[in-house]
């Protein structure tokens, strides 16, 4: 692979990792673009000395002005705390790393990223056929460090909990994530019956 | 792999939350007595500041303020940018995978002959353009054979000044993702060499709707 390739691939695999916060972006945009166009339209009006269509310049004042003049404490408080709150929430997408939920998987080629969710199906079948259960007794959850297998063994069959805990790990290190995850095996202590 | 503006999400974003918090925070503080008690003297004062600042802007024989047609000026300005920044969320795809042409007409590598013996060196008149549809479709048909994929997606983008290709695959479920990455990048390579070039490639192998509800295994 050439020099110039190999660096804008890991770049890129850096970038697929993160989240882009488009949807977050587009929603504020679109939430500033509404206030404007009201905003717009009553400045408008007020410089073509018009009547205001719902609250004029001049009675939004006296109305911010004269707060909390009537207002219960316990309303104005909650409605503070709600709009802190969503405000919080675009604050914290912004300021978070923002890491999906995907993995990347060195390659001499190409920059591959695999969701989460690909790669623990992939566990889960090898872990089912290691432990011989139907796929219904198998839940896999793959952590930043930690892959969590839960099995649910056939009742009165006994389950190898070290071929299971051997296949997964197999399966990891094929697919050489790095960093390479902790397994860690939960065989339930109830069995299911009649599968 | 596309041109979404990431850091000024951020910084638009962390601005319009902090705004959102700080309006939210107020309203909340003036339920306290204290707080409300301080606001009647202050808004007071502001609206009287406010006031001043309208009259010494209202020109003779005028109503009103100038100020107001600033404010819906601002406000239309604003919108501009606004639905400008929506525009740029995912912006960058490319159509064209590779140009080759004008820049080995530079640095002395002229059409005199100097090259003739070795083809493909770049060294003929003229620029050879690849459309960005031969590598998806090629790929695509390629991709579109596997069993143990549901469904594929091939596009190009403009990565960093580049043309560079995202492959996006949907494997069933339980199939393994390193054999499929594997694959398929012995799939771009056999494209390397068909092209004669070599642009970034990403490959992402994604869970869908589609995934979910379809058959966990099939006999390959």
């Amino acid at each position: 692979m050439k020099e110039e390739t190999s660096r804008l691939t890991s770049q890129a695999v850096r970038r697929e990792m993160h989240s882009s916060r488009a949807v977050p972006s587009v929603i504020a945009a679109v939430l500033v673009i509404l206030l404007c166009l009201y905003v717009m339209l009553e400045a408008a009006l007020k410089a073509l000395g018009q009547d205001p269509w719902l609250i004029g310049p001049e009675g939004l004042a006296s109305w911010i002005g004269s707060l909390p003049g009537g207002i219960e404490p316990a309303l104005l408080g909650a409605a503070g705390a709600l709009l802190f709150i969503v405000g919080l929430i675009f604050f914290l997408a912004a300021v978070l790393p923002g890491r999906r939920a995907r993995l990347s998987i060195p390659n001499g080629r190409a920059a591959v990223v695999v969701d989460a969710e690909v790669l623990a199906s992939s566990l889960a079948r090898r872990a089912r056929v290691a432990a011989g259960v139907t796929p219904e007794q198998v839940l896999v959850t793959i952590g930043r460090r930690l892959v969590d297998v839960q099995v649910r063994p056939t009742s009165g069959i006994p389950l190898d909990e070290q071929a299971v805990q051997a296949a997964v790990e197999d399966e990891l290190r094929r697919t050489a994530v790095d960093p390479v995850p902790e397994v860690r095996v939960a065989v339930a202590p109830s069995g299911v019956i009649g599968q | 792999m596309n041109q979404t503006p990431r850091t000024i999400n951020r910084i638009l974003l962390a601005l319009f939350g902090l705004i959102l918090m700080a309006a939210g925070a107020f309203t909340a503080a003036l339920a306290v007595p204290a707080v409300a008690r301080w606001w009647e003297a202050a808004s007071v004062e502001a609206g009287r500041a406010i006031g001043h600042l309208l009259d010494a802007t209202t020109l003779e024989g005028q109503r009103d303020s100038w100020l107001w047609l600033v404010l819906a000026l601002l406000m239309v300005l604003t919108v501009i940018l606004m639905i400008t920044w929506i525009a740029n969320q995912g912006k960058g795809r490319s159509g064209v995978l590779a140009h080759d042409g004008g820049a080995h007409h530079s640095g002395g590598r002229d059409d005199d002959g100097t090259h003739a013996g070795s083809p493909g060196n770049g060294t003929a008149a003229g620029d050879v353009t690849i459309n960005s549809a031969v590598a998806e479709q090629a790929l695509k048909a390629a991709l579109a054979e596997r069993v143990d994929l549901v469904n594929s997606s091939v596009s190009t983008w403009e990565f960093k000044g580049q043309p560079a290709l995202k492959i996006r695959v949907f494997p069933r479920q339980g199939v393994a993702p390193y054999v499929v990455a594997e694959e398929v990048s012995a799939l771009v390579q056999a494209l390397d060499v068909t092209l004669g070039t070599q642009t970034p490639v990403l490959i992402s192998i994604s869970s869908g709707a589609r995934t979910r509800f379809t058959r966990a295994e099939r006999v390959r």
